[in-house]
């Protein structure tokens, strides 16, 4: 009989003692709340992979025992696994839970759910909020050479600008194309934060034309993403470039060689550097004047000039100006020029000389004289 | 012993020495050589306008060469035959209208003397020539097989204005001192062929006025003069 009632006491003790303990430890979770939430990166892009941190800190006196914690959302797809292992968060303590996720959703915001289900007291839910925004960083040109010319090096600048509402790290940018070559061949600019741009200066050296791509790599969180702007690079001339134009032009003939003299004018509004006059291939360049060398010839300036050759079977004359522009890139203008059908003779002033007339005169008096005196004398 | 002043200046005593001689052609044609050999110098010069005409056609200093030997061969001989030889047989044939006796050697060597101061002319338009050459303005021919523009060219030349002004000199001077050769050849053929003064007279001024008209001509139509004088 003792025994029958020492039973039936302890089980009524424990009946009354075990809803007692279920209710404090609900007191304790009610203690816990999320503190802190993280995202990498802060607002994702579409597809981007990143990670959500929470924190949460036990306001209560007692410590609380946490069966699961996970994240879930039908949109955003959480690729970590859930935290399945029992484990107690201390009193006062903090605990940080990181779930990697991805968001292979349009623009929009999300709020996947942070879920911690505690042991004998229910859960906690807190809906996280998750920004996507599928804008790139923006390329744009700020100036560029109206006109590429071939060999010809030419400033090239570029500004990126960051639409996004979080910054964006590891930024680079470089120039690609088929026969250019770009100087620095890229440029690091690191990070771009939001509403903020970055300018960027090339010298770009093209060598046909071709299609110019500025590419912009950089990272959002840890995932690359990829920026390119083309633009077609038609090769001209410069509207600024030296202009050799050749004025005065006359052509004398000493013998079987020629002389043209002239005047050369630089009518651009570049420098003309290392100008040298010759003659082209139809004509044979013979000395003293095989080639002429103006050298350097300032916008506006002009310097005359002889070149001697040979021409045979010919009646043109191609004149070849070539000259050098500041990157040392060389450029030839040819010139053809008639040659005379006559050799240029003393100017005519209209007037018998007065020296002939004297000698016929007295040649006329002479021999009328002596002729006059050969028959007086018969 | 000659004496060549009394040739210039009195032929008819120069002349009245040498009857009764054996006519020598030695001197005569000494003079006549020296004649041949300016016009010679002459032609060759001249012909430099037409190798300028050329140069600016392929081979067209070889073909200026040639002309240049062409041409100062062409004056040497056309001297010698035309003012000595022709002009001899032409007092000769005309003479025989008058019944002149005399050998055509004779006439020959009388003929070659009044040559002289066409000589003298020849040595000054020479000289003349040389002045006006680098004045004067060529055209260039580039294809010697267009002969219309050879033609062109030529008439340019001629027409140039240096070219037309020594053309003139050239004739003036001439004219003058074929004036007196034919002074001197009239005493000459009187002489050799033993005629009448007036009739001496017909026979040297008519051929000689006639050569003059046609240097005359020659000059103001454009066309290059025979000979070098």
């Amino acid at each position: 009989m003792n025994h029958r009632c020492m039973l039936f006491i302890l089980i009524a003790a424990m009946v009354a003692i075990i809803p007692v303990s279920a209710a404090e430890q609900q007191t304790a979770a009610a203690q816990v709340m999320v503190t802190n939430v993280t995202l990498d990166p802060q607002v994702f892009m579409t597809d981007d992979t990143g990670t959500v941190t929470v924190e949460v800190i036990n306001n209560g006196a007692q410590s609380v025992a946490i069966s699961r914690v996970t994240m879930y959302d039908e949109k955003i797809r959480v690729q970590s696994r859930a935290y399945d292992t029992t484990m107690y968060l201390g009193a006062g303590n903090r605990m940080t839970f990181t779930f990697t996720v991805s968001a292979p959703v349009p623009d929009g915001i999300y709020y996947p759910v942070f879920s911690m289900d505690f042991r004998d007291a229910g859960y906690l839910r807190y809906p996280v909020k998750l920004q996507v925004q599928d804008k790139p960083l923006k390329v744009s040109i700020l100036s560029k050479p109206d006109v590429f010319t071939g060999g010809k090096k030419e400033q090239f600048e570029v500004l990126v600008g960051n639409p996004r509402d979080n910054g964006v790290s590891g930024v680079i940018v470089y120039p690609t194309g088929e026969g250019i070559e770009a100087s620095p061949s890229s440029i690091f600019v690191g990070m771009i934060a939001p509403d903020q741009s970055q300018k960027v200066t090339f010298s770009l050296t093209p060598h046909q034309s071709t299609i110019l791509e500025i590419h912009v790599d950089y990272m959002n969180g840890i995932n690359s993403h990829a920026e390119v702007i083309r633009l077609p690079i038609d090769l001209g001339k410069s509207k600024t470039r030296a202009e050799p134009i050749l004025s005065n032009i006359q052509i004398e003939r000493k013998g079987n060689t020629y002389s043209l003299t002239g005047d050369v004018n630089n009518a651009g509004l570049e420098v003309a550097n290392a100008v040298v006059i010759t003659t082209g291939d139809s004509v044979v360049p013979v000395d003293p004047y095989r080639k002429y060398v103006v050298g350097t010839l300032q916008p506006d300036d002009f310097s005359a000039f002889e070149v001697t050759f040979t021409a045979e079977g010919t009646d043109r004359v191609p004149v070849e100006v070539s000259y050098k522009d500041n990157d040392g890139n060389l450029y030839t203008t040819t010139t053809t020029i008639d040659i005379p059908l006559t050799k240029p003779g003393a100017q005519e002033n209209g007037e018998f000389p007065i020296v002939i007339i004297a000698v016929i005169l007295v040649c006329a008096a002479v021999i009328g004289g002596i002729v006059w005196y050969s028959w007086r004398k018969r | 012993m000659i004496n060549l002043l009394d040739l210039l200046v009195h032929p008819e005593r120069f002349f009245s020495r040498l009857e009764g001689k054996e006519p020598d052609l030695k001197i005569p044609a000494a003079i006549a050589l020296a004649g041949a050999v300016v016009a010679a110098v002459a032609g060759y010069a001249q012909s430099s306008l037409f190798s300028e005409m050329l140069s600016g056609m392929g081979g067209g200093a070889g073909v200026g060469a040639f002309m240049g030997i062409m041409a100062a061969v062409g004056a040497f001989f056309g001297f010698l035959v035309i003012w000595w030889l022709v002009m001899a047989a032409i007092f000769h044939v005309i003479s025989m209208i008058f019944k002149g006796s005399g050998t055509f050697s004779r006439t020959l060597a009388n003929t070659g003397y009044g040559l002289l101061p066409t000589l003298i002319g020849s040595v000054i338009t020479t000289l003349i020539l040389f002045t006006y050459l680098p004045r004067i303005t060529v055209p260039l021919v580039r294809n010697l097989q267009d002969a219309s523009a050879v033609q062109k060219a030529m008439q340019e030349l001629m027409l140039d204005p240096a070219m037309k002004e020594f053309t003139q000199v050239s004739m003036a001077i001439s004219i003058l001192f074929l004036v007196w050769s034919a002074n001197i050849w009239i005493f000459g053929v009187r002489q050799a062929r033993s005629l009448a003064l007036k009739q001496a007279c017909i026979t040297v001024v008519v051929p000689v006025i006639i050569f003059i008209l046609y240097m005359v001509y020659v000059t103001f139509s454009g066309f290059s003069m025979l000979g070098g004088a």
